[in-house]
């Protein structure tokens, strides 16, 4: 009996593994390509961030605020005669 | 019938026995062969067979890392990475290609220099197009899809700030490496770890397969400074302004904060612009503030009068007679700029007075002198670790000359860095104690120990004739805030040349501390090489301090404590 049955279920253990492993690489082929989707975003997604990152130390940049506070605004800095020191409520001054 | 069927039989089995042995054994020939090449290893077996297969197609290629952002202390970038491509071609494969013009103008070169440089690397299989291009750009010449022509990824760094920290923050060289600055100090910290992917290439060298990532590419880490960009800009402004009006060569500005040894901000003249590597001045490269030594000259006095105080044998109060303006120590006259008279030390200070200065110092002797210059951490490094920095040297004789001896007390024969006169003056800001320097932000939770290197009480003294060196009698009235008090000490010092001091060349200095009722901020300025009537330190360099400490106490919000212009002072719900 066992003579029988132990090359039988050899033979089909042989055939599930033989099997599983062509799906399993095909799993893995499946997930690298996800994998390389997301690597290209990621990569994108890198890109737009630095160049978000320049333009908006470019935008805020001293350079530029100074000269749009200057010349756009006609701003200065205050005048030691106004201003005005706001006390804490319980008076308390260094 | 069964006769002649035994007749043809008999034979045919011999043979088909015999052809089917043959068939068998040319099978088993092919089999003990193939079991040879793929299963025994013998010399030419199974291993270097799949060696040879790999060779001609597996490749494994770096997968970039993406280097450490540099940000000042507020969060504002100053050194970004950003993705690009290099476009690079195997000129084995472009150098026939009808479509170079093409290229060439999409490259923006002439189709003679590029059909010219492929000639040169027409034996090799590797060469670069153009490197670091912006994705947009690379993706248009990849699309002209020329055989042979590739994009590879890489980081390019930029510095948004550009020229305003360009020689602290530093640079990086073409493959990303730190090469000056804190981008090289730093650099383990900020570079990440590059990765490696196997992939499968075909004929032409086109990938085909993926086969995975061997190493994971890890990402640098972030780094922030103690600088404060704002009041970085302010001094760069202040500064170039300043290099203009004076005609100066070169100028040096560091401001630090005294209670934690942060270097809040750190300047220099002449500047670089490190977005663009071509034909930069590899001198305006220079971190002066912390690489340029020179006699630190008038602006040492303050320590002498340490020295004095801490001998028990003057007050700040003391009369010293300095009349008739000069003196004689061995074969020289230092003279005053006219005969002061009897004048109390503190006097003495806020003048400068040379024939003071002389006396205290015949009175005290050099070494005790020479001990708190030592004390003051001048001679020695600083603890911020910038490549090239320097140390200065304090004077080392075996025999001291009566001239050398009264010239210590004026900051000369001894070296020192703009940043070293900082943080000795930062002492006098932080009670007598000082805390050692750092170029990266301190957490809010960590507490700053300095040591104690003079009495609390000899640091308030100090200060108070440092803010007289700032009033109607002292040298440095242009040092003057609006609204604030003020102290620091000027300083101009002869330049050395080939055969000695130079008589027409200065430096000018101003140390300054403020403000006084709270002192936590300290700036050192030096211009070398002033032009003109205003070269010394109280002209050239006192205004500097003043614009530049303008700016840090309005962005501190410094409470104004001026005596004729006081500000009003309102209550919480009081508004104005």
């Amino acid at each position: 009996m066992t003579l029988r049955v132990l090359p039988a279920s050899l033979l089909i253990t042989a055939l599930v593994s033989a099997l599983a492993v062509v799906y399993s690489s095909h799993v893995v082929r499946g997930l690298y390509s996800k994998q390389q989707v997301v690597e290209y975003r990621q990569w994108e997604l890198q890109e737009d961030y630095s160049r978000l990152l320049l333009e908006h130390s470019t935008l805020a940049s001293p350079h530029r605020v100074v000269s749009i506070a200057q010349e756009d605004l006609a701003m200065t800095s205050p005048q030691l005669s106004i201003y005005r020191v706001v006390q804490p409520q319980n008076g308390r001054r260094r | 019938m069964s006769r002649s069927k035994k007749i043809v039989a008999k034979p045919a089995l011999w043979r088909l026995i015999f052809i089917a042995f043959c068939l068998f054994v040319l099978f088993g020939l092919l089999v003990s062969r193939l079991v040879v090449l793929q299963v025994v290893d013998q010399d030419r077996g199974a291993r270097f067979l799949k060696q040879q297969g790999a060779m001609r197609s597996v490749r494994t290629a770096e997968i970039p890392a993406y280097r450490g952002l540099v940000t000042d202390r507020r969060g504002e970038p100053l050194a970004v990475s950003t993705p690009v491509v290099s476009i690079w071609a195997n000129p084995q494969q472009l150098k026939d290609s009808v479509q170079i013009a093409r290229l060439a103008m999409t490259l923006g070169q002439t189709p003679e220099a590029l059909s010219e440089r492929i000639n040169l690397y027409s034996d090799k299989q590797f060469m670069y197009l153009a490197r670091h291009q912006t994705p947009d750009q690379a993706r248009a010449i990849l699309d002209l899809g020329l055989p042979g022509v590739r994009g590879e990824r890489e980081y390019r760094r930029f510095y948004p700030a550009g020229e305003v920290v360009s020689q602290l923050v530093g640079l990086t060289n073409v493959d990303g490496e730190g090469i000056a600055g804190i981008e090289l100090a730093y650099n383990e910290w900020l570079r990440g770890q590059t990765g490696k992917k196997r992939y499968l290439k075909d004929l032409h060298g086109d990938a085909i397969r993926n086969i995975g990532v061997i190493e994971q590419a890890r990402s640098g880490k972030a780094l922030a400074l103690s600088i404060d960009l704002r009041l970085q800009y302010l001094q760069h402004r202040v500064l170039q302004r300043a290099m203009v009006e004076t005609g100066a060569t070169a100028g040096a500005a560091v401001t630090l904060d005294a209670s934690t040894g942060e270097i809040l901000a750190m300047t220099n003249h002449p500047v670089f612009n490190p977005n663009s590597r071509d034909g930069f001045d590899y001198a305006a490269t220079r971190n002066r503030v912390v690489t340029d030594v020179f006699e630190p000259g008038s602006t040492m006095k303050p320590l002498t009068l340490v020295a004095a105080l801490e001998s028990g044998e003057f007050t700040i109060d003391s009369l010293i007679d300095t009349s008739p303006g000069r003196i004689r120590v061995g074969r020289k006259v230092l003279p005053d700029p006219r005969n002061y008279g009897e004048i109390t030390v503190s006097r003495v200070i806020e003048k400068s007075s040379q024939v003071g200065v002389t006396k205290i110092a015949q009175q005290l002797g050099h070494e005790s002198i020479l001990d708190v210059f030592q004390r003051f951490g001048l001679g020695e490094p600083s603890s911020i670790g910038f490549p090239g920095e320097r140390s200065g040297v304090l004077p080392n004789r075996q025999r001291w000359s009566d001239i050398e001896k009264v010239t210590l007390a004026f900051g000369y024969g001894l070296t020192a860095t703009p940043l070293q006169i900082a943080h000795a003056y930062a002492v006098f800001a932080n009670k007598g104690s000082q805390v050692p320097l750092t170029l990266l932000k301190r957490p809010e939770s960590e507490v700053a120990l300095g040591h104690q290197v003079i009495s609390k009480e000899i640091a308030e003294q100090v200060l108070e004739v440092l803010n007289r060196v700032t009033g109607s009698e002292g040298t440095a009235q242009k040092a003057r805030v609006e609204g604030f008090q003020v102290g620091g000490k000027t300083g101009t010092v002869h330049k050395v040349g080939e055969a000695g001091y130079l008589d027409d060349q200065y430096v000018a200095l101003f140390v300054g501390v403020a403000p006084i009722e709270d002192p936590r901020f300290v700036t050192a300025i030096v211009v070398d090489q002033p032009k003109g009537d205003n070269y010394g330190g109280g002209a050239a360099a006192a205004p500097i301090y003043s614009a530049i400490t303008d700016g840090v106490l309005r962005l501190h919000n410094a409470l104004p404590a001026s005596e004729d212009e006081s500000p009003q002072f309102v209550g919480l719900g009081g508004g104005a």
